[in-house]
């Protein structure tokens, strides 16, 4: 297998410590198929054993470790060492969360704004028209919103704004739950709402998990439109 | 009763079920991981809700528990569960054979395995091999790694619960032959703390004798790594698994938009050491295109590993396989002296509710506190109430 050294220069302290945030470097060997998240948790265990960031899953799922990558919004676990260009890596916090301090953020912000009661669980898109055990109603799978941020991150629009993932989630909603159409459509055209999006569509290029936040918000005004229609 | 004060030491999902049946039965808790919560096994293991059938020939008990399980947290976390069943699939004389074991074990097991005419199989999972034979049919499912837990953590969160992830414990004090106390660095704050404690729970999985280690006592430990891979493409919608006495790579779970097979097992001696050795990934797609032909033609998601704690020390096991799934509660002032401490250790997600009810029981029968588990019935909160502001 080959290797090659790379160096990454991370975003070192901040947070709530006070702690002034300066770059350190760390230089290591990284095989072919090794990920941004691989690097850190070697960094971690063999040259830096305070460092701070968030990972759990290792595999796109749980959403804990989007951070800033060459200055893009990149989860951690799947961006390969050997796709970012040659030269130094640079990695930050994710922008529009809770900074911790050194990669870490708690994602307080985004999971608020999250509307309340809405749910996870959605119908199976997978062989819809497949036989099913007695017992099951139907295919049921999770959102494929993994909350993990880095629509906020990448999004032009600045603060008072509901943000890219919390719209696409009340575009989700009013499919799963038709009936709360006036209570949705009401959060949806606030004026930190659908209405804000400017149309750059960062949000949808840079989900890793294909929500494209912005053809929900597209959603989402169409139908506010219809209702203002009607009136 | 006075309100005693136990740290977990752990945030995965055995440290976030403890926490709540503790909060659950008056106690203050105080839950400590190194680093994000579940950034040890839990958040990486494969996904599975096991029903048992897995079990089942080999431990009727644990294949109980497991059905036990699964019926409670479709009750009190159904949003961090897929719930579509799953099905067993015979790709060979030897699997046929092994079939009726099989079947009779989960029914003595009390879990409704059915026998699924092929054709039928075929109907409700499409992309299975056209080479399948016996299929049964059990009510398999899909855990989300991450978010089950955190609902576990949200509800211990709001019973009062503080739940401090960054925080490595660095040491225990131990006076006159107890335990008294955690040393931590906070990581966040950027200083050392002592935390007292009337018990202490060290719930950190393949890294318990590190814990241990700092009372003086040596706990024979094996951390035993295991692959799993993920296609970009959800290819079915049930658990798919190899209806054989179980071995490597003989289930796929499906998740979001997701195919996962594993997973392998090896030994190793440092859980921070381990890395995906790439000819998993080669055998992991073989044994995957057995039961799901197209598995290995959909593009490559990610490869990750993660380890198990197995009991015993390393020279005495020989790949593990043959070793218990089963988790054990070590009171240590009963077995090495040292009082107030309690390590909890091996399990599967599954039954990360049942492991904390027996744990929390210990912790009841150490202090002399009499309160009954209530952590079945009431659903859990939201996973997003635990980052919701103002919910700390
Ligand atoms: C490959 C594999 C696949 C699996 N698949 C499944 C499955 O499909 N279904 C299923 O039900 N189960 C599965 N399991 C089992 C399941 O993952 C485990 O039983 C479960 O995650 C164990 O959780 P835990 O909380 O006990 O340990 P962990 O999740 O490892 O938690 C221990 C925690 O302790 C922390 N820690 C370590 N040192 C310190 C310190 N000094 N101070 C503070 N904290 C510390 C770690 O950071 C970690 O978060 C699988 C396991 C493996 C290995
Ligand atoms: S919409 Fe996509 S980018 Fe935004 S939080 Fe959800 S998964 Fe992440
Ligand atoms: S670690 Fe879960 S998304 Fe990256």
């Amino acid at each position: 297998m080959s290797t090659q050294e790379r160096n990454f220069r991370i975003l070192r302290g901040g947070g709530p410590s006070g702690s002034p945030a300066e770059f350190q470097s760390y230089s290591l060997e990284l095989n072919e198929h090794a990920t941004v998240l691989d690097a850190l948790e070697w960094i971690r265990v063999e040259q830096a054993p305070d460092l701070m960031y968030r990972h759990s899953c290792h595999h796109g799922s749980c959403g804990t470790c989007g951070m800033t990558v060459n200055g893009k919004p990149k989860l951690a676990c799947l961006t390969k060492v050997e796709d970012l260009a040659a030269g130094d890596i640079k990695l930050e916090p994710l922008v529009g969360m809770e900074p911790l301090g050194d990669l870490a953020v708690s994602p307080v912000p985004l999971m608020s704004a999250y509307p309340a009661n809405s749910g996870y669980i959605r119908e199976s898109e997978v062989n819809k028209d497949a036989a099913r055990p007695e017992v099951v109603d139907r295919f049921e799978r999770f959102e494929n919103c993994i909350e993990c941020g880095l629509c906020m991150a990448a999004c032009p629009v600045g603060d008072e704004f509901q943000g890219p993932a919390v719209l696409a989630a009340l575009n989700r909603e009013l499919a799963k739950t038709p009936e709360r159409r006036a209570e949705i459509l009401h959060a949806a055209g606030r004026p930190d709402g659908v209405y804000r999006c400017e149309r750059a569509l960062e949000c949808s290029r840079v989900c890793p998990t294909a929500v494209y936040p912005a053809k929900h918000i597209m959603e989402l005004r169409k139908e506010l439109e219809k209702e203002s229609g009607a009136e | 009763m006075k309100k005693y004060h136990v740290v977990v030491i752990g945030g995965g999902g055995t440290g976030a079920a403890i926490a709540y049946d503790l909060v659950k039965r008056g106690f203050n808790a105080t839950v400590l991981d190194r680093g994000e919560l579940t950034s040890g096994t839990t958040g990486r293991h494969h996904g599975q809700l096991h029903c048992g059938a897995r079990y089942a020939v080999g431990d009727r008990e644990i294949a109980r528990e497991c059905m036990e399980e699964t019926n409670t947290l479709r009750k009190i976390a159904s949003e961090s569960l897929e719930s579509n069943y799953g099905l067993f699939v015979a790709l060979n004389d030897e699997d046929e054979a092994f079939a009726p074991t099989f079947i009779n074990a989960c029914l003595e097991s009390g879990i409704p395995a059915e026998k699924v005419p092929r054709k039928q199989a075929l109907l409700m999972e499409p992309k299975l091999s056209e080479k399948i034979g016996t299929v049964v049919q059990v009510p398999d499912g899909t855990i989300d790694a991450w978010r089950l837990p955190l609902q576990f953590f949200a509800g211990a969160q709001q019973g009062g619960a503080v739940i401090r992830p960054f925080c490595p414990v660095t040491g225990i004090d131990i006076e006159g032959g107890r335990a008294v106390a955690v040393r931590i660095r906070d990581l966040i704050q950027r200083q050392d703390e002592r935390i007292e404690a009337d018990l202490i729970v060290n719930a950190t999985g393949a890294w318990a004798p590190q814990i241990t280690k700092f009372a003086g006592i040596d706990i024979p430990i094996t951390p035993a790594p295991g692959t799993m891979l993920a296609v970009r493409k959800r290819l079915c919608n049930m658990v798919i698994s190899h209806l054989h006495p179980s071995g490597d790579g003989d289930i796929i779970v499906p998740q979001r938009g997701l195919s996962i097979i594993g997973t392998t097992q090896y030994k190793t001696d440092d859980p921070d050491d381990i890395k995906v050795p790439r000819e998993d990934v080669d055998f992991l797609y073989r044994c995957a295109d057995e039961m799901v032909p197209e598995f290995s033609k959909q593009p490559f998601h990610a490869a990750w590993i993660a380890a198990r704690p197995l009991a015993g020390k390393s020279e005495s096991i020989e790949d593990g396989r043959g070793l218990s799934r089963d988790f054990v509660c070590v009171n240590h002032g009963e077995h090495d002296d040292v009082q107030g401490l309690m390590s909890v250790i091996g399990g599967k997600a599954t039954v990360l509710r049942a492991m904390a009810e027996k744990t929390v029981d210990a912790v009841c029968h150490e202090l002399g506190v009499q309160e009954p588990c209530t952590t079945t019935e009431t659903p859990l909160p939201s996973h997003r109430q635990y980052y919701r502001k103002g919910a700390k």
